[in-house]
């Protein structure tokens, strides 16, 4: 079995689901705090569909774009709620961002975070501060951002955007929310963290497992 | 692991020991010794050698009593088939593919064939998964006839068994005919044969059977099918495919240089699950791909390394959701797949230890009337579409999009609602003629996706355009845009009017911020009766938005309510304090008080509502008193009772009022208060008559 790209972000998927399986009733309780308590179903949901979907594909045959894409139709088909368009929009910048390179280099995964980042602001239309998911991702593509200015290793970068991406999440307990739900909590919202930015820790850590483990040796 | 004896349980023990070694057989097991022997080894836990002693007879001779129970059936061992699920390769199979269930049998030392031990952790599994009024399409082969031979499935009513293919001659053991009669048999089912050849000479002769009323019959039978089983049979040289002779091999060998790699219900797949045609395809008679698809229970059991390409090939293709195999098998699978070194991972997941001490009187779960917890919402629209038939159907099969049977009509605007469930009747109840043509249908409390949206679009346009009312939820606001998006890329213009009637949301400077909650109830029925009445796209947009500046609603929460999935309650309140302002998703209120009077609360409200509507004497209002799913209508009529106070001491006249469940949210104890505020126009349009499921008038 030859590992290719696709197959590594298959992986990659696979490690987000279960991540998110493993996390799913703390990320259900954090949104019981102050949504509606099923953020951790829903993501569950969401990536359990995806992982179908991929299972489907021929990865000898698929372009890492291509897995994508896939990803982006089957979660937002299982899960419509609000994470699945933001997370369909996130999936498919990343398949366009991918089309120009399709290697999967250090270069192409802070692309992918960077790319990630811009769908789900485009489609929420959200920013830094509102309490939501982006609260964690725009810290993260800043360190990508930052490392690939330093020119610093794929382990490197991927440490520095998971601690960007944590201390954005923890922040989100001093916000009041400005969208979702929970934006009419109004201050009733303090003191909780973001269940969006919270889910989005998990999946930036099972992305940094799955690039950060390096080339396998085969 | 429980072990059964056919005798009862009795108080007393055997304990008496040596000195009752010499008497006969105790009364209690009657004069067999079989039954005795059975129960000192398996109830009494004693040793062959103590047992020998009491019953005065060798040790050789206990051991062949116990022997002999299990062959005669004295004795039955039965494993619960849920433990096998709960290996880590049956979990992984699961995730992987996203399966319904998984099954695996543990790998032994090749003593049993595995066939027959596949058949037999098959049978077990058919018992639970098989229940009363199952129509059960029954494919054949080598291992289905081995879970025929071991399933027994008692105590089952209206059970029906159809044969998936049609027959053939051949004279092997295992034939489409035997295969569904030994499940039959094990069920205790009405059997339904196909009495027609599985692979007829020409696609003329195929045609004409299906003409005739008897085979007809037979398909109908089979098209009703609700769950089926069948084996997977690989394309490999000495696969059953071969030896049995079903197909001709010249055939066969057209399939395989077209990659076909596998043989589901007697039709060819290719790696990938896609079906490969070829020159038997307009000569079978049996199930298709397309129809086993649509069963919404799909069973496969199937084992073997040589049959690893094959099962692949109908994961991918999806046309299994319930695995049943072999741990080498599965562990083949997963690896042919890409998955490997993550079941380490698996079980190294830390386990949450909820050993704190709790009172006796301590609820972790709330009861609800579930099968799985995980399929609330397809088998609520199951029993939907089936109660609600007169009013609504299914767009293309789905159930997530159900349009109005005597709703859309070119010429007219039609009207889309929908939601996330755990609001019914809320939004389904309201689709019939003169009021919604279609809803879209998503998770709890979750919207539903763009396509499922535009196909309930595309289904009630008429023409002149169609109008979307949903209330104002990030979620919803996105998808609905996205399905609009997918309408207008389709030439159907789409207008769209976010309900925000919820006063306690935000402050009135930020009225369009507000939440949709129980007003949608008359925000719909208005659009309804505008898009019945053949207004043009704009005034039914207008009607619809002036309805909704004029509606206003607000909701008391005394007790939170609790998600299918969880079980658990959404959040806490205290004993004492009500939330008011409640949502209709559970989320907190926006104020926490102290409980108070009936009359108090409604007050509460009522000056709010007044405070935004600013009522004079003489206007005319609409009332709904809403329960959040637990609050009884007792408790409704004191509320309303308050509210027709308070109206008629402003000198405000209900023109029309609802009572009841209207717009729920699971089972939350609690209520909301809704006044529309009425002109001319939208008393017209009130009474305009509609026929739905929930709302008739006229």
């Amino acid at each position: 079995m030859s590992d290719n790209a696709a197959r590594r972000l298959s992986r990659m998927f696979y490690r987000i689901s279960i991540a998110i399986e493993a996390g799913k009733d703390h990320l259900s309780d954090l949104d019981g705090a102050i949504g509606d308590a099923d953020h951790g179903i829903t993501m569950s949901l969401g990536f359990m569909a995806v992982n179908a979907e991929l299972a489907k594909l021929n990865l000898d045959e698929t372009q890492p774009s291509e897995v994508f894409t896939a990803a982006a139709s089957a979660f937002l088909d299982a899960v419509g709620a609000s994470t699945g368009p933001l997370y369909a929009a996130a999936f498919r910048r990343a398949a366009q961002a991918l089309k120009q390179d399709e290697c999967l280099s250090a270069a192409d995964q802070a692309m992918i975070v960077e790319a990630m980042t811009t769908g789900i602001k485009e489609r929420g239309k959200g920013q830094r501060g509102d309490k939501t998911m982006l609260d964690a991702w725009i810290p993260a593509t800043e360190a990508a951002v930052n490392a690939r200015a330093r020119s610093a290793g794929c382990l490197e970068m991927w440490n520095s955007i998971l601690e960007a991406a944590e201390a954005g999440a923890n922040s989100t307990r001093s916000m009041v929310a400005a969208r979702g739900r929970a934006a009419r909590l109004g201050e009733r919202s303090l003191g909780h963290m973001d269940p969006g930015a919270a889910s989005a820790v998990i999946i930036l850590r099972a992305m940094k497992d799955t690039f950060g483990e390096g080339e396998p040796a085969r | 692991m429980t072990v059964k004896t056919s005798s009862a349980r009795k108080n007393g023990t055997v304990r008496a020991g040596a000195e009752a070694a010499s008497e006969p057989i105790p009364l209690r097991y009657g004069d067999d010794p079989y039954v005795w022997a059975c129960w000192l080894y398996y109830e009494d836990h004693m040793t062959q050698g103590d047992i020998a002693e009491i019953m005065g007879i060798s040790r050789a001779t206990v051991n062949s009593y116990l022997a002999d129970a299990r062959a005669r059936g004295i004795v039955n061992i039965s494993l619960e088939p849920s433990r096998l699920s709960s290996l880590s390769i049956a979990q992984e199979l699961k995730r992987h593919f996203g399966l319904h269930d998984c099954l695996v049998v543990p790998s032994d030392d090749n003593t049993r064939p595995l066939i027959d031990r596949l058949g037999g952790a098959a049978a077990q599994a058919l018992a639970k998964l098989l229940k009363s009024g199952d129509t059960l399409a029954v494919a054949w082969g080598r291992t289905i006839l081995a879970i025929g031979e071991q399933a027994s499935v008692p105590g089952l009513q209206d059970v029906t068994i159809v044969q998936a293919t049609g027959g053939t001659a051949a004279s092997f053991a295992y034939t489409p005919e035997l295969c569904a009669s030994a499940i039959a048999g094990a069920v205790k089912a009405k059997l339904i044969n196909i009495t027609a050849p599985a692979v007829v000479s020409t696609a003329e002769v195929r045609d004409m059977l299906l003409r005739e009323t008897l085979i007809q019959s037979q398909f109908g039978a089979l098209a009703k099918a609700n769950k089926a089983l069948f084996g997977i049979s690989s394309l490999r040289p000495n696969s059953t495919i071969h030896t049995s002779g079903f197909f001709e091999s010249v055939s066969l060998q057209q399939y395989l240089a077209k990659d076909a790699v596998g043989v589901v219900a007697g039709r060819f797949i290719d790696g990938q699950g896609k079906p490969v045609a070829g020159p038997l395809d307009d000569r079978t008679i049996g199930i298709s791909l397309d129809m086993l698809k649509a069963i919404s229970l799909r069973i496969a059991v199937a084992g073997g390394f040589d049959k690893v390409p094959a099962i692949l090939a109908t994961l991918r293709g999806g046309y299994v959701n319930v695995l049943i195999t072999d741990a080498a098998t599965g562990r083949g699978i997963l690896n042919a797949d890409g998955v490997t070194e993550l079941d380490q991972k698996l079980s190294q997941r830390p386990r949450v230890d909820n050993t704190v001490a709790l009172p006796s009187n301590f609820r972790t779960h709330i009861k609800k009337f579930l099968n799985d917890p995980n399929d609330v919402v397809e088998e609520m629209l199951d029993g939907v579409v089936k109660a609600n038939a007169t009013y609504v159907m299914p767009i293309k099969g789905s159930h997530r999009a159900l349009v109005a049977r005597t709703g859309p009509r070119p010429g007219k605007v039609g009207l889309v609602v929908g939601g996330g469930t755990g609001h019914e009747p809320c939004f389904l109840g309201y689709v019939g003629k003169g009021l919604a043509d279609a809803v879209a249908v998503g998770n709890i409390f979750s919207s539903p996706p763009p396509g499922t949206i535009f196909q309930c679009a595309n289904a009630a346009s008429g023409g002149q355009g169609v109008l979307f009312v949903y209330g104002n939820y990030a979620g919803d606001v996105m998808n609905f845009e996205m399905a609009a998006e997918i309408a207008a890329e389709h030439n159907i213009e789409v207008r769209t009017v976010v309900t925000t009637d919820d006063i306690a949301s935000s402050p009135l400077e930020d009225r369009e911020g507000r939440r949709g909650v129980a007003g949608n109830f008359f925000m719909f029925k208005i659009a309804g009766a505008a898009c019945d009445r053949g207004l043009s796209l704009d005034a039914c947009e207008a009607m619809t938005r002036k309805a909704n500046a004029r509606t206003f609603t607000m909701g008391v929460a005394l007790e939170p309510c609790s998600m299918p999935q969880t079980r658990r309650q959404n959040f806490e309140i205290g004993p004492d304090d009500i939330e008011i302002g409640m949502g209709i998703h559970g989320e907190p209120g926006v104020l926490r008080e102290k409980m108070m009077s009936a009359d108090a609360i409604t007050d509460r409200i009522m000056d709010r509502i007044f405070s935004e509507m600013k009522p004079a004497a003489g206007d005319r209002v609409a009332v709904l008193v809403n329960s959040f799913g637990a609050t009884p209508l007792m408790e409704l009529y004191i509320l309303f009772r308050r509210v027709e106070q308070r109206l008629s001491a402003k000198d405000i006249t209900i023109e029309a009022n609802w009572v009841g469940h209207y717009c729920t949210s699971l089972d939350m104890v609690g209520a909301s208060i809704t006044v529309m505020h009425l002109d001319s126009e939208l008393t017209e349009l009130l009474h305009h008559p509609c026929d739905t499921a929930v709302l008739r008038i006229g």
